[in-house]
């Protein structure tokens, strides 16, 4: 059990609230939630997930080099998104497929870049959802120069949350290990930085348990550097609001980093090239399934009042939105030789300008056109 | 205004005047603000403009890198400092998986415009790692630009041209070179900033150079003419675009072509200068380009480095090759 | 509805194949966009493989227990609705058909015989980048025109003429051409370039170094120890001996000579070894007199003819000799019928002519029925000479080598390529005055080629 007495939780499995003293703050934030966002929570999670079978299939299909699927962590993500402010920023590492949607990002775009036709695929200032980071940790450092230079201009600790920003970066229990991870906690702490830390632990970094990257629950390793620091159950989209919502609501305050440890399991393999059958037993998987957050939400909506044709209708959004992206994923314009050599530099640059005019002779000489 | 100024303080004056012209230009490194930097080029800077512009950082260089990445995502342009060459390559990955590839990565919505301040070379009798030169891991790597002022008025010049680029610039400077002094005219303006210069005419052979080397290809210069050999000496400035039309011309014109550099000369920037000036001077050419380099080892204790760098006569020894074809 | 194909797809980041294990639909079944086929086996994982089309199984191309490379189909569907346009498989190896002969001219587009193979296939993700490439793309438009990659782009450095301010501009040599220059001791800087980039090229320095003499090559032997040594006359020996003795004392022999500037001619030859027209085909001055020599005939036929006691035959035909020498001696052999011939054409002839000597093949028909003879003493460097008629003929034309010389061009002096055209005639066929003009009329060729065009 990954789960320790630290482990913050407002949704049980069962899909009921749970009463703590430790939890009286997210409680209220919950419960000022009204039921059209509460239904966004979970809408947004199963079009997400519906999304996520999809592009496997499309992978199988030969339509994509490779899929990385969210399955089974829809709850942190979703959550910690809805938290989120407007003006905040986020950066991601390269699984964080709901948190783009949420924010606006076609999810046409995140299929172009494992179809090879982009390295990236959106202009992060559209939706402050910066681009996708394969190298892990590395974003962790530029997202806390993001939020250096942001309290630099004066635009975080002014003590007015609806316009103070903030930033949060999303990484993994693996990358916790990086060097850059490290340093970015040392930066945050130091410079009192206006960021959230979101580590999603999904328990495995490929086939590498996380009891390899640490022996001590990861939530300490914020508060190794001195930065407040939670663990959550990450399949409670509801704690997962909450506890990033204050989280975010201090940081932006000049309060100083924070770090939230979210406990959650990938249901699916670390990306379609990976064979999960080799390393982990289908009774932990089965186990985890019971924690699944869809699931829990549902029993809890239902018990709510929520009626069929309110899941008909999501399950519907699900599939027009897979049909949705699977026709314009086949109609997807591939990247021209421009897009090789133009965008190198921003400056003018000489072998830039020489090395694509030969391409450009060299496949002419062929008496084609490309 | 001409003054008589060191390479270190003409870059410190640079970096004052680009601070005063926009207010979005950031330092960051370590030991750069209250001590005014190892070896003082940062000095006074902090007093004047702030710890709000001048950051002492951690002990961190990826973390310097990777966090000027993120305020360059937010608009600013910082000037890191990597305290010395041989520390450099905790921050690679973040300079070359990161920095190198992220203006092609946005495709245009994003500029980094961050300029990363390197003392590098060897003639000092430091010990292991402070002495280094790894330009050709970074003049290899696309989306990078680099160069390497070999004076003082170029150094003053160049610091601001590179914080005005709109790219990444590695700016390498030569600490060998940091304390003597020449005249730097703080009011012209400058070569542009990826242009190579002949600073000395000549007609025998062609002697190409970059950072400290281009003094000591000057001083055997010197030397060959008392021989009555007539060296022409070409500074590289720009290691990443290199500008070949000074070379291509004096190499038309003498025939022959001597690289000299402190790395180890395999697969350096030597090589690519060589491999390029046979290929479009091939007819001019009476002689192999010949290299002078570093030796393929590990810069070795200081009590050796004479050994290792190239000198006048090492260079002179090349000239005298070139000449026998 | 239309029959698609599914390609096994590389789920694994660069594998080249799978195995079936099961399939899960069989021919006849209707299947949904996403339902899962068949379950393969590949180096990494087991996967299930969805369908990427809806409508009716039509075929399945594989058994169980089969493997199948990335690319090949394994299931057909008659399909409905959008197919997925881009689904194809990895590119087939480019069967090679007959090959377009490969021609340095730039052909029209689309003339080769074989259809261009089209340009790499761009990587479609999912099917790798595999597949051997077993020929080339395709025939090229003007593949000269492409310059070399531009890490290092070509400027090619403007034609020097080397009669012109040569100390001041630097010559153009291949490293190998200039290790021969000093090989033969000559000096590249006074060597004429006919490279097509204004390059000194190999023949160049060759024919440098026979100007100055072929000879400095040859390493003095040591003296012979014996005082006498006796060489039996027999064989080509006698032969060339006795026409050598009959055709000086039976006709009287008078020799003329002329110094030309032959710089436009040797110009003219730069062009002509440029030209597509002359590719592949040998061009030198001789080529250049041979064609004078012609001419000059045919403004003096008199010089073309043959000595009877009864009649001068005067023949309106040529057949131009060339004196070469070969292992067996001293030969004449000729083009035949070299009036009506091209530019081009006597090239050829002259060519074929050599090469057939330097073989040792030679015909006596060959060497029959010659009309006037051209002897080239040239590639020893020597000036001039006082030729024997070949016998049967009246007259012998004598080249020398082509040097610089100082000349006087527009009152100035000048480096030019000069020569001395020599002949020699038979005083009872041609007096001074023909002999004259016909030399005159030599030289003026050589001394602007343009004039052929008349």
């Amino acid at each position: 059990m990954p789960y320790t007495e630290a482990t913050l939780q407002l949704l049980s499995v069962d899909g009921v609230l749970v009463e703590s003293d430790r939890t009286e703050q997210h409680r209220a934030l919950v419960d000022a939630l009204s039921e059209q966002q509460l239904r966004d929570f979970y809408r947004e999670m199963v079009v997400t997930r519906r999304f996520d079978i999809e592009s496997g299939n499309l992978q199988r299909q030969g339509q994509l080099a490779l899929w990385v699927p969210s399955l089974g962590q829809e709850g942190a993500q979703v959550g910690s998104a809805f938290a989120t402010r407007e003006q905040d920023t986020i950066f991601p590492s390269y699984r964080e497929h709901a948190i783009a949607r949420i924010r606006g990002v076609d999810p046409v775009a995140i299929l172009a870049l494992l179809r090879g036709h982009t390295h990236g695929g959106w202009n992060p200032n559209d939706s402050r959802f910066r681009l996708y980071t394969i190298v892990l940790s590395s974003q962790a450092l530029h997202a806390v120069g993001y939020a250096m230079g942001t309290a630099m201009e004066g635009k975080s600790g002014t003590g007015d949350v609806a316009t103070d920003e903030a930033t949060i970066v999303y990484f993994g229990d693996g990358a916790s290990s990086e060097g850059d991870a490290n340093e970015a906690l040392v930066f945050a702490q130091s410079y009192q930085s206006p960021i959230v830390f979101f580590l999603q632990n999904n328990q495995y970094a490929i086939s590498v348990p996380v009891v390899r990257q640490s022996r001590s629950p990861l939530y300490q390793r914020g508060e190794g550097f001195g930065i407040e620091s939670y663990q959550i159950d990450g399949n409670d989209v509801l704690i997962s609001y909450a506890v990033t919502k204050l989280a975010l609501d201090d940081a932006r305050s000049g309060k100083g980093p924070r770090f939230i440890e979210a406990q959650t399991y990938r249901l699916g393999a670390h990306t379609t090239s990976d064979d999960p059958t080799k390393y982990r037993d289908s009774a932990e998987e089965e186990m985890w399934k019971t924690r699944d957050p869809i699931a829990r939400f549902d029993k809890f909506l239902r018990a709510k009042g929520a009626q069929d044709a309110f899941f008909a209708d999501v399950k519907q959004e699900g599939e027009d939105l897979a049909a949705d992206v699977r026709r314009r994923l086949l109609e997807h314009t591939p990247p021209t030789i421009d897009a090789m050599f133009d965008h190198v530099y921003t400056d003018e640059h000489p072998l830039m300008i020489a090395q694509k005019a030969w391409l450009v002779d060299y496949e002419a000489s062929f008496g084609g056109d490309r | 205004m001409t003054e008589n100024l060191s390479l270190a303080k003409a870059i410190n004056r640079g970096l004052q005047r680009a601070m005063q012209d926009n207010d979005r230009v950031l330092l960051m490194g370590e030991d750069i603000g209250t001590l005014g930097g190892v070896f003082r080029v940062t000095e006074g800077l902090k007093n004047e403009f702030g710890e709000n512009r001048v950051l002492d950082t951690p002990l961190a260089e990826s973390g310097i890198v990777g966090t000027a990445i993120g305020l360059a995502m937010r608009g600013f342009r910082p000037v890191c400092e990597i305290q010395f060459d041989g520390f450099v390559y905790p921050a690679f990955d973040q300079i070359v998986s990161q920095l190198a590839k992220l203006t092609s990565r946005h495709q245009g919505d994003q500029s980094f415009p961050i300029v990363i301040r390197i003392p590098y070379g060897g003639h000092i009798g430091a010990i292991e790692h402070h002495q280094e030169s790894p330009e050709s891991y970074f003049t290899h790597t696309s989306g990078l630009r680099v160069v390497s002022p070999a004076t003082p008025n170029d150094g003053y010049h160049m610091i601001q041209q590179a914080i005005q680029s709109n790219d990444p610039v590695i700016f390498f400077e030569p600490k060998a070179r940091y304390w003597p002094k020449s005249d730097v005219d703080t009011d012209g303006t400058s070569a542009p900033l990826h242009q190579s210069r002949v600073v000395r005419t000549g007609t025998d052979v062609t002697v190409v150079g970059h950072g400290a080397m281009v003094a000591m290809l000057l001083d055997a210069a010197e030397v060959a003419a008392g021989e009555g050999i007539s060296l022409e000496v070409v500074d590289l400035r720009s290691l990443s675009p290199i500008d070949y039309d000074p070379i291509l011309l004096s190499v038309e014109k003498t025939g022959r072509l001597v690289v000299a550099q402190e790395a180890p000369g395999g697969t350096s920037l030597g090589s690519e200068i060589a491999a390029t000036v046979a290929e479009r001077a091939f007819y001019y050419l009476e002689a192999p380009v010949m290299r002078v380099s570093g030796f393929d080892v590990p810069f070795p204790p200081a009590h050796l480095e004479s050994l290792f760098l190239p000198d006048v006569d090492r260079i002179l020894d090349a000239v005298d090759r070139a000449r026998g074809y | 509805m239309a029959v698609v194909d599914f390609p096994l797809p590389d789920v694994g980041e660069g594998l080249t194949e799978a195995e079936i294990v099961q399939w899960r639909v069989k021919i006849g079944d209707v299947v949904a966009i996403n339902d899962i086929l068949v379950e393969i086996e590949t180096a990494k994982s087991l996967v299930e493989l969805p369908s990427p089309f809806a409508g009716t199984i039509v075929a399945l191309l594989a058994g169980e227990g089969d493997t199948v490379p990335v690319g090949k189909s394994i299931i057909q569907v008659d399909a409905e609705g959008a197919i997925p346009a881009p689904l194809h498989p990895a590119p087939e190896p480019a069967v090679a058909k007959a090959p377009a002969k490969p021609s340095k001219t730039a052909p029209a587009k689309g003339a080769s015989s074989k259809k261009p193979a089209a340009a790499p296939e761009p990587v479609l993700v999912g099917y790798g980048s595999g597949g051997h490439v077993t020929s080339r793309r395709g025939s090229r438009t003007s593949p000269d025109a492409t310059p070399a990659e531009p890490a290092a782009s070509p400027s090619p450095p403007p034609v020097v003429y080397p009669a012109a301010a040569r100390s001041a501009v630097a010559v153009l040599a291949k490293p190998p051409v200039r290790k021969l220059a000093k090989e033969l001791g000559v000096d590249i800087q006074s060597v004429l370039a006919t490279g097509s980039h204004g390059e000194v090229t190999r023949d160049d320095v060759v024919r440098q170094s026979q100007v100055k003499t072929v000879f400095r090559n040859v390493a003095t032997p040591e003296w012979p120890q014996e005082r006498e040594e006796y060489i039996p006359v027999k064989g080509v020996r006698k032969a060339i001996a006795a026409a050598m003795v009959k055709s000086k004392f039976e006709a009287p022999h008078v020799s003329v000579f002329v110094d030309v500037d032959a710089t436009r001619t040797m110009d003219f030859v730069k062009r002509l070894k440029a030209s597509p027209d002359f590719q592949g085909i040998r061009v030198s001055p001789l080529l250049v007199m041979a064609r004078a020599v012609v001419w000059a005939v045919q403004r003096n036929p008199t010089v073309n003819s043959s000595w009877t006691d009864k009649d001068i035959i005067v023949h309106h035909y040529v057949n131009l000799g060339i004196a070469a020498a070969t292992p067996r001696g001293l030969i004449v052999p000729n083009v035949k019928e070299a009036h009506t011939l091209n530019m081009k054409q006597l090239a050829l002839g002259l060519e074929n002519l050599t090469v057939t000597a330097r073989d040792g093949k030679t015909t006596v028909d060959d060497m029959s029925n010659g009309t006037i003879t051209i002897t080239n003493l040239g590639s020893f460097g020597v000036d001039t000479g006082t030729p024997i008629i070949n016998p049967g003929e009246v007259s012998i034309v004598v080249l020398g080598a082509i040097k610089q010389k100082p000349w006087v061009v527009d009152g100035q002096i000048e480096a030019r390529f000069v020569t001395t055209i020599g002949a020699s005639f038979d005083h009872r066929v041609v007096d001074g005055d023909v002999a004259s003009r016909f030399l005159a009329d030599i030289a003026s060729i050589i001394e602007e080629p343009a004039m052929l065009l008349d």
